[in-house]
């Protein structure tokens, strides 16, 4: 995976702009998080100066929220449920099925920062069961095949096509 | 607001509202199990296990976090509360892994105690240990973060007390753990290894690596830390005559309270140094022989009287010790002045730029400015100069960073950056050596506006008038140019100090400056013109030495005698001959740096060494070997071989303060009293009974015998140490006489200086860049103990020098390379750190390093004499080796 260039310049007024508020670190952290689609280990320090704190109390923060990433992730996150309901409705195939159309395992990012693959405990969207999010848009009912035309929205071709 | 009354297991208890029921129920002996509170760091309610109940509602809660409220009835331990907490211990056990047995918490871990006050044997539940990375790689600390229970009582220690953030809470859920920035080993993250969280972390997950030995030691005792003049309380748990483990001791109102440094916490290991002294030792030729003590001491009357026979009195000099007792450098300068009468005597407190503090002395009387580092914080600012507290007095610089964090404004005015930095709010980035300047600049600025404390200076203070028009006579560009600062600096120095009292800090930056005693005075004249004296504010000297106060106070000087009383002032001196029965001269005595010249004119023949190594310590070590090796007899007592002990006819080995009786007075000027912990090795013997001792022999008419009748001498002969008799120690100077000067003291009036320098010295095109010399953690002083410590050692083997990014762009250097610093009196090789922390064509040289020989840039002159070039900095040239 190449590894991303930082704009040091975008990422330094982001931090100028939030360092006024008092309670400037998770909006700053959610900015840089929308604007990066993750939020650069480097940024970590610079970030902690500005708003007066530690620089491990700031990366406490970011591993603490779901929301926040430390490694780049692909454009469109798809978040597979794996709650009871989701479980019970075959929510593990469905699952072994995107890994499988994506070659990717869980958590990874694919090398274009097209599609990051990740699970969630529950999407609270139990009634659409099995069910998986891209972004913010909800996916429920999944099968096999509405699995493949959902991520041929997003440009994924099938693997036969290839 | 008024007290709140309340119920807790039936016993009704009165406190202050915002008291937690936690400290409630301590306060009438009421026991709550609880595992993440600790008495100094802020309650969280992490762990849960404080829980009591509520008798009216119910209600189940957290007691350290719960304020107490009037009218509750609190139950500690009803079945519903025990059984809860029960379970919560179960639970931990359940994650916990099963090294237990070989854990070297041992019987001291706070989870198996809590277990096995409630009874939790088996915890029946699935055990799912929590795998993580064991992490023993640096010699301090060993983390076993599959032990962790998640306190956060190590996260508040270090940011709370230490102030330094190296580690939080890291990821969620399962996976938490406490972490340092990117996950990284303690030694590639900001911790300093002060060992803190170590000392407060209730379970095995961090402790001390001791390879030599795991379990609990055998015995704990207190005593008190040998290093820098913080003075700390430690708890040393030894195994036979070992000293295995350092944690802070946990006496209530120790200046330390639950921290410690790098030092305090491992250093102590060079007390089982391979090259201790364990015989008296004579040397004839090249050839050392062990002797008995009866033959060593005999050996050593006799020269010592031979010589004063022979030569006089002059012609002995006596160098006693900032790292020995108050006891032993009372009868070490007793022995010199009354047994064989001479004012030949210092301490090693010389090279801290003794004329310095007693510039001040003189003006302020010598107690006045020696207050406990807790009132640093109650001033409305602090000013720090020539200082890098967070390396040379760690501790004393937690107490500066706590105050700073809690949003006091800090001002630093220094040559580079330092530990103290991040929280700085002004930073005055003079050029080496232009404190005097930036001061002189300072003042002139405060007066020009008229923010000066008008009541405090009409009432306290005299010469007002002359000295401030000396001031405005003064030229601002001038200043700006020597301090090598511009007009915004002062001003925003001013604006922020602007009507308020000061807590003044000052290091050794300033303290062994060359002109020292002009910048000592200029910061007496800011303290009276801001009023920052008395109740709030004043001025903080930060000694570098454990006793180096102490030793001073009990007249290891040339020209002064206990309880700082000039050998000129006949009243003072003709009360000592009373007491002394034994007749004084006015004149002062050889300092350290004369003592080494008279020597190398062979006038001076005998001198007596007490734990000082002058030939690690001092610049211009040829000239004194030199000096040396004329003299008929040396002798040197210490602990440790070293380069000194070589040169000596006789050397008697001494005990360090780990294995004897005695007392230090700290910087604050508190008197602290330790007994042994471990005996000294076999041979050697406690210094004031080998004092005591020999005084006997040459002619004293008894042995006091004891340290309990030394200190009764003390406390009847030294002013200010009164408190010394009972054996605990106390606060030095209480009673002084001029110990109260504030607004409210109406007889005394302090002088303003009466002329203004602002020295500065022409550039030297030859040495165009700087050397700052300073201190790091990893060192003491001249580093002859801590060099003998095998942790410290292993951590940091070697020295280094600190070079700007931008000097490093232009002489094609990267880091590790090796450069030669060059100066007008040597030169030294050393590795390069490229560093953001200086400006350019500023290095930076930390002592002790390498045998000391960045002493190898500097001359020998005598201080503040017209040769004497400072020993905080010197011209340098550098090039790549
Ligand atoms: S050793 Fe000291 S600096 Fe390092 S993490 Fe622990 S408390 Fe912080
Ligand atoms: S390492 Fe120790 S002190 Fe720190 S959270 Fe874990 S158990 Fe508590
Ligand atoms: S701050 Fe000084 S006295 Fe305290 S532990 Fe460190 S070296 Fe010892
Ligand atoms: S279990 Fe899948 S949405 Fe709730
Ligand atoms: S001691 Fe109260 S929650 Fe831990």
């Amino acid at each position: 995976m190449g590894k991303k260039t930082i704009d040091w310049e975008r990422l330094g007024s982001i931090i100028e702009e939030r360092k006024k508020e008092k309670w400037g670190l998770i909006p700053l952290l959610q900015e840089v998080q929308e604007e990066f689609g993750y939020i650069p280990p480097e940024g970590i320090k610079p970030i902690a100066e500005a708003l007066g704190l530690y620089p491990s109390q700031v990366q406490g923060v970011i591993t603490f929220y779901a929301g926040f990433a430390l490694e780049p992730k692909g454009k469109y996150v798809i978040r597979v449920c794996r709650g009871t309901a989701c479980h019970v409705k075959g929510g593990r195939s469905i699952f072994r099925y995107l890994k499988r159309e994506l070659g990717l395992e869980e958590g990874q990012t694919s090398e274009d920062y097209r599609f990051t693959l990740e699970t969630v405990a529950c999407l609270g969207a139990c009634f659409l069961a099995p069910t998986m999010m891209i972004n913010r848009t909800y996916y429920g009912k999944l099968s096999p095949p509405k699995v493949s035309s959902v991520l041929a929205q997003y440009g994924k071709e099938r693997m036969e096509d290839k | 607001m008024e007290d709140i009354t309340l119920k807790i297991d039936g016993v009704n208890v009165t406190c202050p509202p915002g008291t937690s029921i936690l400290d409630a129920a301590k306060a009438v002996g009421i026991k709550i199990p609880s595992l993440c509170s600790h008495p100094e760091l802020t309650p969280i309610g992490a762990c849960r296990l404080c829980l009591v109940e509520e008798a009216s509602s119910g209600r189940v809660f957290a007691s350290c976090v719960t304020p107490v409220a009037p009218e509750m009835v609190i139950v500690t331990d009803s079945d519903r509360v025990q059984r809860h907490r029960r379970n919560i211990v179960r639970l931990m056990m359940a994650e916990h892994p099963e090294s237990c047995l070989v854990c070297s918490k041992g019987n001291r871990c706070e989870l198996r105690e809590i277990a096995a006050e409630l009874g939790v044997g088996e915890n029946k539940l699935y055990p799912m240990p929590n795998v993580k990375n064991f992490e023993q790689v640096n010699p301090f600390i060993v983390r076993d973060l599959a032990k962790c229970v998640l306190c956060g009582r190590c996260i508040r220690v270090d940011h709370e007390l230490v102030v330094v953030g190296a580690i939080d809470y890291n990821l969620r859920g399962f996976e938490c753990r406490p972490a340092t920035l990117h996950d990284l080993p303690l030694e590639d993250s900001s911790c300093t290894f002060c060992g803190s969280c170590v000392s407060v972390c209730p379970t095995g997950a961090l402790s001390t690596k001791t390879p030599e030995f795991v379990g609990t030691p055998e015995k704990e005792s207190i005593s008190i830390c040998g290093f820098c003049g913080t003075g700390c309380s430690l708890m040393m748990g030894s195994v036979g005559e070992h000293v295995v483990e350092v944690n802070p001791s946990r006496i209530s109102g120790s200046v330390n309270g639950a921290t410690l440094c790098v030092r305090g916490h491992y250093g102590h290991d060079y007390l089982h140094s391979k090259v201790r002294l364990g015989s008296p030792l004579l040397r004839t030729g090249e050839e050392w022989k062990e002797i008995t003590w009866d033959d060593a001491l005999e050996l050593a009357a006799t020269k010592l009287r031979e010589i004063k026979e022979n030569y006089g009195p002059a012609s002995l000099a006596f160098l006693g010790s900032s790292k020995c007792t108050n006891e032993e450098n009372y009868l070490f300068q007793k022995m010199a002045r009354v047994v064989l009468g001479t004012n030949n005597i210092d301490s090693g407190g010389y090279i801290n730029g003794r004329l310095a503090v007693q510039a001040v002395w003189k003006r302020l009387g010598n107690t006045l400015f020696r207050k406990p580092l807790s009132t640093i914080g109650e001033a409305d600012a602090i000013l720090v100069l020539g200082a890098d507290p967070t390396q040379s007095t760690p501790v004393a610089g937690y107490y500066i960073k706590r105050a700073a964090k809690n949003g006091l404004p800090l001002i630093e005015i220094n040559p580079r950056k330092t530990g103290l930095s991040f929280l700085s709010s002004v930073r005055l980035e003079i050029k080496p050596n232009g404190d005097l300047a930036a001061l002189a600049a300072i003042l002139k600025y405060l007066v020009e506006k008229g923010w000066v404390d008008q009541g405090f200076i009409s009432q306290s203070t005299s010469g007002f008038e002359p000295f401030s028009a000396k001031l405005l006579a003064l030229d601002f560009g001038l200043l700006y140019k020597n301090a090598g600062i511009d007009a915004r600096g002062i001003k925003q120095v001013c604006d922020l100090i602007k009507g308020k009292r000061i807590s003044i800090v000052v290091g050794s930056g300033v303290l062994r400056q060359r002109i020292a005693v002009s910048i000592m005075n200029s910061i007496v004249d800011l303290a009276l013109i801001t009023g920052s004296m008395g109740e709030r504010g004043g001025i903080y000297i930060l000694a570098k030495d454990c006793n180096e106060m102490g030793a001073w106070d009990m007249g290891s000087a040339p020209d002064f005698l206990p309880g700082t009383v000039p050998v000129f002032d006949a009243q003072g001196r003709r009360r000592f001959e009373r007491l002394w029965k034994a007749k004084l001269s006015p004149d002062p005595g050889l300092d350290v740096v004369r003592i080494i010249e008279e020597a190398d004119k062979g006038r001076l023949k005998g001198l007596y060494i007490m734990g000082e190594n002058p030939l690690r310590s001092l610049p211009d070590k040829e000239l004194i070997k030199k000096g040396f090796e004329k003299l008929e007899f040396l002798i040197v007592q210490d602990i440790l071989e070293n380069e000194t002990t070589q040169m000596a006819h006789l050397i008697l080995p001494g005990a360090a303060a780990a294995e004897k009786e005695g007392s230090f007075t700290n910087m604050e000027g508190k008197i602290q009293s330790f007994e042994p912990v471990v005996a000294p090795p076999s041979g050697a013997m406690p210094d004031w009974d080998i004092l005591d001792r020999l005084m006997a022999l040459l002619g004293q008419p008894r042995r006091l015998g004891s340290i309990s009748r030394i200190r009764r001498e003390i406390s009847q002969v030294v002013p200010g140490y009164g408190s010394l008799a009972d054996g605990i120690g106390g606060w030095a100077g209480t009673g002084e006489v001029r110990g109260s000067v504030g607004p409210e003291a109406e007889t005394i009036r302090i002088p303003f200086s009466e002329e203004i320098l602002i020295g500065a010295r022409p550039e030297d095109g030859s040495y165009p860049m700087w050397v700052v010399l300073g201190t790091s953690s990893f060192q003491m002083g001249c580093g002859t103990r801590i060099a003998k410590s095998r942790r410290i050692t292993e951590y940091c083997p070697e020295g280094f020098a600190e070079v700007s990014v931008q000097d490093c762009d232009r002489l094609g250097l990267k880091h590790g390379d090796k450069i030669i610093i060059e100066s007008k009196a040597g030169s030294v090789m050393k590795s390069v750190r490229v560093s953001t922390d200086q400006p350019e064509g500023v290095i930076f040289l930390p002592w002790g390093f390498d045998d000391n020989n960045a002493t190898l840039l500097l001359g020998l002159a005598q201080f503040g004499g017209p040769n004497f070039e400072g020993w905080n900095s010197c011209r340098a040239n550098i090039h790549k080796a």
